[in-house]
């Protein structure tokens, strides 16, 4: 059979989960703005965390009143941040990390940037990826320009459910205890996942958990609900190691669902516990946080950065060969969903993330 | 008036506990002090290769642990030495501390200033393993803090053994005190007519795009400019993010900053503005002044006058 999910991507994630007080909380600032008070809004979350579908959702929200534009690659022309006389006065912008190159003379355009948000008649409200932000935030006290900041949350194991759970029908993928017998246990044990930035690792450590879930359905419930039970337990614990894994991102959740779903069949012990042992020189490590800053780099935007075609080759052959980053469609690098906490503990450790 | 008898009568009576000392006692304590010295080069060895496996401020931390780890080993070791000294000789044990107060005096008083020294340093930190000193003459990297001497790693590779009484006559300077990052001033000197303004965005884009860049609200970047009357100083105060990196950081932005002022048309200072001849200029004149230099030399083997006149005119 085939796993159809992949055709409602792009619907699913769009529908909003959760971030009802992010969303309120931009909505007020809108508000705010239409009585005389300007509050640009900056949203802020890592990579896979769900800021462009929390702008989605608040240009849906303001059709009328709001104009989006969003950036896909490094913008290196000024007329792409200019606005015309038509642009409506809430204007929306996606993915603000990309106005920026790191090297000399790469921050013109992030300066006309600036000046406009503070100068014009209008409110701006922008994503920025978590550690771009923090970057400029330390370099251009860049949070001066925007008096409210959202970082969008973690999501829930519930709330993670129901996004997985929106891809498919009712009852349409079935959930095993992975065992010989057809029992769930009373105690199972689970690996739980620690990063140590201290040691730039990311371990796991088994802990033995008592299946409450279980217990309470097996002890409560009638004989013919038994059965249900089972399968509703072994639902929790995919879901509850998915959470731990994904640290409640939600990109991240979603690749961990599909590396382990062998449609329409799941288990609790298919969910992977992934760790990367990484080992860097300082230019890789160097590139790997511009690739992870970015969210994605085209590699002439990496030789424009590093200044070395050859120097390029050898350190994306070194970060593809660890498989911490792959290439997309768009000819982008970017870190690859299952290796991201692995990656971001990393390089905590180095410090070239803040 | 001390009676000669009775000091014959002490000291004949050191001489015969000297002499009833067991072989086995002297052994126990050269192995107490041999056990020590391997413990602790061990228990250094480790917290090294551990120090070196963390990150940044981790290593710094770790390596701060191992000279006290290093003193407590060792004051164990003398604790056992004092005692055993105690049970042996017992009330003679003032005079023999005579004796050792004499051989400080007189011949080890350094390598004692040298003890009290590492103590002080173990305890009082002027500076940890891990941290760039400063100290007498030398510049470098602090891998190791003995009883006796304190070893540094200087950034040409080598390694520095300083006695640890040097911290009562030197003033020692700490490039870090503890902490991973540190601050590195780099200044660059352009001509006068160059356009500072843009001469320092280019210089504080720069610092603020290197690899090896520490930013925080306590680590800023300073950027200051100075005009002197024959070219304008641009300084750059940043924290470089692994102290390790010091000198790759300066080179990273000495690199990259001028080729951007290649670009932007801002030039170093030119050297005939000091009357000083151009490269050019000067190889010739150095031609010149060599083969002068060998005219004379031929001259001097003839003729003294003729040297003497030379350095005369």
């Amino acid at each position: 059979m085939e796993d159809n999910s992949n055709k409602t991507d792009e619907m699913v994630f769009g529908e909003i989960i959760g971030m009802r007080d992010e969303i309120g909380k931009i909505q007020e600032a809108i508000a705010d703005f239409e009585v005389g008070k300007k509050l640009n809004v900056a949203i802020i979350a890592g990579l896979f965390g769900g800021k462009t579908t929390l702008i989605k959702e608040i240009e849906k929200l303001n059709l009328s009143r709001a104009t989006k534009i969003t950036f896909s690659e490094v913008v290196r022309d000024k007329k792409e941040i200019s606005l015309s006389g038509d642009t409506k006065r809430v204007v929306l912008f996606d993915n603000c990390h990309f106005l920026y190159v790191r090297k000399p003379g790469g921050f013109d355009i992030f300066y006309e940037f600036l000046d406009m948000i503070s100068s014009q008649n209008r409110i701006f409200i922008t994503t920025w990826n978590i550690y771009s932000w923090k970057y400029l935030k330390e370099v251009f006290e860049l949070e001066k320009y925007f008096p409210v900041q959202i970082v969008v949350p973690a999501f829930s194991e519930e709330h993670l459910k129901q996004l997985i759970f929106n891809r498919y029908e009712e009852g349409e993928i079935i959930f095993n205890n992975g065992g010989e017998s057809d029992e769930e246990p009373v105690a199972y044990i689970t690996e739980y996942p620690i990063e140590l930035s201290a040691i730039g690792k990311k371990i796991s450590i088994p802990i033995l958990k008592i299946n409450i879930h279980y217990l309470k359905k097996y002890l409560l419930s009638e004989k013919k609900e038994k059965k249900e039970g089972k399968e509703k337990t072994a639902e929790h614990r995919v879901f509850e190691r998915i959470h731990l894994e994904s640290k409640g991102n939600p990109g991240v959740a979603l690749r961990i669902w599909k590396l382990a779903l062998d449609y329409p069949h799941i288990k609790p012990e298919d969910v992977g516990n992934f760790s990367y042992d990484i080992e860097l020189e300082q230019e890789e490590a160097f590139v790997l946080n511009l690739i992870l800053s970015y969210q994605g780099l085209k590699k002439s935007d990496i030789v424009d950065i590093i200044g070395s075609m050859l120097k390029t080759d050898e350190v994306l052959f070194q970060l593809l060969n660890q498989e911490l980053v792959f290439e997309d469609e768009n000819d982008s690098f970017r870190v690859r969903p299952e290796a991201l906490h692995s990656v971001i503990t990393y390089l905590e450790k180095l410090r070239l993330v803040w | 008036m001390v009676d000669g008898n009775s000091v014959n009568t002490t000291r004949e009576q050191l001489l015969e506990t000297i002499r009833s000392i067991e072989t086995q006692t002297l052994v126990n304590i050269i192995l107490a002090f041999f056990v020590a010295y391997i413990f602790a080069r061990i228990i250094t060895a480790l917290l090294s290769k551990l120090s070196e496996k963390m990150s940044r401020s981790g290593r710094i931390k770790v390596k701060m642990v191992i000279p006290a780890v290093k003193f407590g080993i060792y004051i164990v070791a003398f604790y056992y030495f004092l005692t055993e000294l105690l049970n042996i000789f017992g009330p003679e044990l003032f005079l023999l501390t005579g004796l050792i107060g004499a051989a400080v005096g007189f011949g080890l008083k350094d390598l004692f200033a040298d003890f009290v020294g590492g103590v002080i340093i173990t305890f009082e930190k002027p500076y940890q393993v891990g941290d760039k000193i400063s100290i007498g003459n030398y510049y470098g990297e602090v891998t190791d803090i003995g009883l006796r001497a304190t070893k540094l790693v200087t950034p040409d590779d080598n390694t520095v053994t300083a006695p640890n009484s040097l911290i009562f006559n030197e003033a020692i300077a700490s490039g870090n005190y503890g902490a991973s990052e540190m601050m590195i001033v780099i200044d660059l000197y352009i001509a006068s007519e160059s356009d500072v303004k843009a001469a320092m965005k280019i210089l504080r884009e720069t610092v603020v795009t290197s690899k090896y860049v520490y930013i925080s609200r306590t680590s800023p970047v300073i950027l200051l400019h100075k005009s002197l009357p024959f070219y304008t100083r641009l300084r750059a105060k940043a924290y470089v993010n692994d102290l390790r990196d010091e000198f790759e950081f300066e080179s990273d932005v000495h690199t990259r900053a001028w080729t951007e002022f290649g670009k932007n048309g801002i030039r170093a200072p030119q050297l005939h503005i000091l009357n000083i001849p151009q490269i050019g200029e000067e190889s010739e004149l150095r031609t010149t002044r060599r083969k002068n230099d060998r005219s004379n030399v031929i001259h001097g083997k003839y003729s003294d006058f003729n040297a003497g006149s030379q350095k005369n005119s």
